[in-house]
């Protein structure tokens, strides 16, 4: 019961914030009911798949501290579990979506012991490392489609919920949906929790949380198991979404870090952070890309705008775009 | 409050604005998806400018062109309506190629797609056209299985690797019999050992797979095959183990920047084989010329245009010229693809009469283009309906090129194969660097 | 196969394994100044790479001069870019936690990557003629040695020396030092620390463009060359310790020898005709020979193998 008072108790954030994401979540219930093109359907998808990654990401990376570039190797691990079930044993994407998230959680804990003895920047980087080892892996195994990747075919019984076949896209996101609304109740329970409570200790000072007894070493293991199931249950839900994934698309370098600057732009470490950075970024991408990459003699242009609003915001606000509402509403107070 | 309704509006604005355009009724609007931005820039702008060139062909009369696209002004049987190309840069990314192949179809309401060069984004671009029942006419991406999937929306007017690498044993069979050009038979076992190298996604591996089984089928079994990373900053390693079967034959599939960084890495190494080929791609692009320059004298790629097609092909050399006066360049493998897959579209929108895609998917099942049509070598353009290649161009050939210094100092990329078409003596063996 | 053609295959992956991690030693050199003086990690390092490529190839095609006297200028464009880049948005950065120095080169390299595209275009180009270009002479048992390899490497030595003596032998090095051990207390010692990061930040610039100018005289240049050299400038310095200058070079060897096993692998396989042993496989898992040497090296030693800083 406590448990569940938690989860959906936002009661210590101000009410205009409130009020603001009430807004939002009737908007994102009733958007397929507005008039919309399908380009913008397809961007809000994306808007929810990369929500939900920030937001798992956020706990590790976030109330953690702990720079995880190597999160697209979980996505993969969600993305191939489900497509090869489904496609070896008509395992629906309900059954498999659970089975993904546990393989990858389990790997997350084998690779979380050893990962977690560094610190900083070698552990940013040690985390692309095996990211990468595990993508040339798939690449080469044959058994997952190595590098030609797999194909999910589509099935004469379309639409089918169980798995998670449509033509129109608005099931599709009626799908992310619930797993946004699901991450989002979930995070809210885990910054209040007593690991969320260990996690900034440990973010501020990792002797000092030490000296108090928390075991830094498991709590991070821990916080990266969630993060992980997080990621790996959109990527199973990738590979139904885009009826066919590779390892170039699904545990690609680029996926990592994209996953961790949207968290982190938006303001890492806050419940609505990865949110605001994924609506903001997901659009911009997509939409400036649709702009200038076509138009002849401005190739380019567009990732220019984009990489210098990435800098603006890294140099003078580095808690992000919540950082900076943050500071507006402070200084209005004063 | 204000900063955040101010989000909540701009991501209501950006969902409500993007609404679909509205267009004059007159005008047919094909889908295009081309990678225009990225690694694969150079060739996504090739294949912009050939298929521009062709709507340019279709919408006026240009009746000094002896093509069927040409006689008159925009589709006749649609009462002359235009067709108009909406052409959106994929960036290589699958992803957002899918994305974007859904806004051509329910917001822009094109007629049909087109594109999309790396085999890897075609494929989820066809699994898109597929699901809404729009037609998909595909140019350039040569992996096999993607006419392996029985897709009733999707029609690839290129022949694919298993072709080409077929092409490939063909001549090479041919060439010890002594039916190339300038050169006289020999003994077989002077082509072995072969080995060959490809880049590791979707269409490498498939070029890889072929060579080896086509290769064993024929009893000319690679020695040694493997497959390396494109965006790797060194191939040393990889050319260390080619050499050391010595070997008579290279077999190459490479993108672009790889592809040059190989032939540059093989010179370094001094190789010493007989032939190099090369599958396309990375082998026949324009920068591959321009930066190796006289290096690439003598390297075979496999190829569906060189603009030495117009000594055989008088449609090609007319097209050839009106492509180099738009751009500058002669036509390529890319452009000249793009090119006829245009056509394609506007052949299938004729005999159709109507932009139903019932009406469509009848005709593309039932279209055929004479050879005499293409600039491009082929028997014609007639889709399978049937077999296990379905939507497969059964008439398209494959032809195989070689780079040579003129006496003007000037490379161009000969034809070698077939045969019957050659425009100049075969270099063999390989004169080395 | 015999024995001596094993044999001959194994040296010629040793030497081909040096000299290729002389080259990468050289690369990664900007990045561990960078690094030692001011705890931050360049991801845009391999831009700078790629900047002084383009500063090789203009001279090439734009001046038509052997691309060697690419070299000078790429160490001055180089050293502003480094010094432009510290006062332009790297001072800031430092301000902030590790997480937004990250994100701040993160955007730094798809802003020069982009830049490069907008104004040199997409094509891989390359240098045609040269003092260096295309040349390679021949040693022993069929061992090829590449030119430009061999210079970058002497060249490499000879710049992991002079930075060596800079920073150990000099006033403005142990300065350098000083700020890199403790910025506060050199502040208060009267060194003008943020000149020091500045200074870095061209050190590192200049090296590293220098690279550039002396690759392109073997390797094409695009400008998206940058990301296939971070990455590996990146496990390089993590490998060698963070800040280290000799744990680069080594560190460089390393890594090179760790790319030719593939090669190695393959001779053996020709050698023993077992066939659990295929040949061709190994070179899909190149570089992941690297990454998991990296990754087993920093958990067993998580400072690295010379690292001084943790």
């Amino acid at each position: 019961m406590e448990v569940l008072k938690r989860t959906f108790d936002f009661s210590d954030f101000p009410r205009t914030d409130l009020c603001v994401a009430g807004a939002v979540a009737l908007f994102l219930l009733i958007f397929p009911l507005l008039p919309h093109s399908s380009f913008a359907m397809a961007t809000m998808i994306q808007f929810l798949m990369f929500s939900v990654y920030g937001m798992g990401w956020n706990t590790i990376g976030g109330y953690g501290g702990q720079v995880d570039l190597g999160k697209a190797q979980y996505v993969g691990i969600g993305a191939y579990t489900t497509a090869v079930m489904m496609i070896r044993w008509q395992v629906p994407f309900w059954v498999s979506l659970p089975i993904g998230m546990a393989l990858a959680v389990g790997w997350s804990f084998i690779l979380g012991y050893p990962l977690f003895r560094l610190r900083g920047h070698y552990f940013a980087i040690a985390t692309i490392a095996v990211s990468l080892v595990l993508k040339d892996i798939f690449e080469a195994w044959s058994f997952v489609g190595g590098a030609r990747g797999l194909k999910i075919p589509l099935r004469t019984d379309m639409p089918s919920f169980l798995y998670l076949q449509f033509r129109e896209d608005y099931y599709y996101y009626y799908v992310i949906l619930g797993l946004f609304f699901v991450g989002l109740f979930y995070i809210n329970w885990f910054r209040q929790s007593r690991i969320g409570y260990q996690l900034r200790c440990i973010k501020d000072n990792e002797e000092v949380a030490k000296s108090l007894g928390i075991d830094a070493h498991w709590a991070k293991i821990k916080a990266y198991a969630v993060a992980t199931a997080f990621v790996a249950a959109v990527g199973s839900f990738h590979a139904c979404y885009n009826f066919n994934i590779e390892p170039e698309d699904t545990m690609s370098l680029d996926l990592s870090v994209l996953i961790a600057l949207m968290a982190m732009l938006g303001g890492a470490g806050s419940l609505w952070g990865p949110i605001i950075g994924a609506a903001v970024l997901v659009p911009m991408k997509n939409y400036l890309g649709a702009w200038f990459g076509a138009k002849a003699g401005l190739v380019g242009l567009d990732l220019i705008i984009y990489s210098t609003i990435i800098m603006v915001i890294a140099a003078f606000e580095p808690r992000g775009i919540w950082g900076l509402i943050t500071r507006l509403r402070e200084s209005r107070r004063n | 409050m204000a900063r955040k309704s101010l989000i909540l509006v701009s991501v209501a604005v950006l969902a409500l604005v993007m609404a679909a355009p509205v267009w004059a009724a007159d005008e047919i609007k094909i889908g295009v998806l081309y990678p225009l931005t990225g690694g694969a820039a150079a060739e996504g702008k090739e294949l912009r400018d050939g298929a521009e060139l062709a709507v340019e062909i279709i919408n006026n009369a240009k009746p000094e062109l002896s093509m069927a696209i040409a006689k008159n002004a925009g589709i006749k049987s649609l009462g002359g309506a235009k067709v108009k190309l909406i052409i959106q840069d994929h960036q290589g990314n699958p992803q957002l190629a899918a994305d974007l192949a859904k806004k051509l179809i329910q917001d822009d309401k094109v007629v049909g797609l087109m594109g999309a060069y790396h085999s890897a984004v075609t494929k989820t671009v066809s699994a898109v056209a597929e699901r809404f029942g729009v037609p998909m006419i595909n140019e350039s991406s040569t992996s096999p299985a993607l006419t392996k999937e029985g897709y009733k929306w999707f029609w690839r007017t290129t022949p694919h690797d298993t072709t080409f690498t077929n092409d490939l044993y063909e001549f090479l069979d041919g060439l010890t019999k002594g039916k190339a050009k300038g050169v006289k038979a020999f003994d077989p076992k002077e082509l072995l050992p072969i080995v060959s190298a490809c880049e590791k996604t979707e269409w490498g591996a498939n070029v890889d797979l072929a060579i080896k089984e086509i290769g064993k089928a024929r009893a000319v079994p690679v020695q040694l095959s493997l497959l390396y990373a494109a965006k790797a900053p060194d191939l040393s390693s990889e050319v260390q183990s080619l050499l050391a079967p010595k070997p008579a034959t290279m077999l190459f599939a490479g993108y672009g920047a790889d592809a040059i960084l190989m032939v540059k890495t093989l010179k370094s190494m001094k190789a010493q084989p007989k032939l190099i080929w090369g599958q396309n791609a990375g082998f026949e692009s324009p920068e591959f010329l321009s930066a190796l320059g006289d290096d690439v004298n003598g390297i075979l790629t496999r190829t569906v245009f060189s603009p030495r097609v117009g000594q055989v092909k008088k449609v090609a050399a007319e097209v050839n010229g009106l492509y180099k006066a738009k751009t500058g360049r002669d036509l390529s493998g890319a452009s000249a693809r793009a090119f006829t897959a245009t056509q394609t579209w506007a052949h299938i929108l004729e005999k159709a009469g109507s932009t139903k895609p019932e009406a469509l998917q009848k005709a593309a099942n039932e279209i055929m283009i004479g050879p005499d049509e293409l600039i491009v070598p082929w028997k014609g353009v007639k889709f399978a309906t049937t077999g296990s290649d379905i939507g497969q161009n059964e008439l398209g050939t494959g032809m195989i090129g070689q780079y040579q210094k003129g006496k003007d100092g000037k490379i161009t990329l000969e034809i070698i194969y077939p045969f019957e078409l050659a425009t100049a003596d075969l270099i063999y063996p390989f004169k080395g660097w | 196969m015999t024995v001596e053609t094993l044999l001959a295959q194994a040296l010629k992956a040793l030497v081909s394994g040096l000299t290729m991690g002389m080259v990468f030693g050289l690369v990664a050199l900007g990045l561990t100044i960078i690094f030692g003086v001011m705890d931050i990690v360049n991801f845009a390092h391999g831009e700078f790479l790629m900047i002084g490529m383009y500063c090789g190839l203009l001279t090439y095609s734009g001046l038509g001069a052997d691309p060697l006297f690419g070299l000078p200028i790429a160490a001055v464009v180089g050293f502003a870019l480094g010094v432009g880049c510290y006062y332009g948005l790297v001072q800031f950065l430092l301000r902030g936690p590790m997480i937004a120095q990250l994100f701040g080169t993160f955007g730094l390299m798809l802003f020069l990557r982009n830049l490069a595209l907008l104004i040199m275009g997409a094509d891989p180009r390359g240098v045609h003629h040269g003092a260096l270009v295309g040349k390679s002479f021949v040693m022993g048992p069929g061992i090829v040695v590449e030119l430009t390899k061999l210079t970058a490497g002497i060249f490499s030595l000879l710049a992991f020396a002079a930075v060596w003596w800079l920073m150990n032998r000099t006033r403005i090095g142990l300065a350098l030092t000083a700020t890199a051990l403790d910025g506060q207390a050199a502040r208060y010692m009267g060194i003008p620390t943020e000149k020091m990061n500045a200074f870095a930040w061209g050190l590192g610039g200049t090296t590293v463009a220098v690279a550039g100018a002396l690759l392109v005289n073997f390797w094409p240049v695009d400008p998206n060359v940058g990301l296939l050299f971070t990455m590996i400038a990146f496990t390089t310095v993590a490998l060698g310790g963070f800040g280290s200058i000799p744990g680069a070079a080594f560190a460089g060897l390393i890594v090179g020898l760790l790319i030719n096993l593939p090669p190695i692998w393959d001779a053996i396989s020709a050698f023993s005709q077992w066939p659990i042993l295929t040949a061709g496989e190994m070179h899909q898992f190149k570089y992941s020979f690297v990454y998991l040497a990296f990754f087993l090296i920093m958990v067993l030693r998580p400072r690295g193998l010379f690292g001084w800083k943790y």
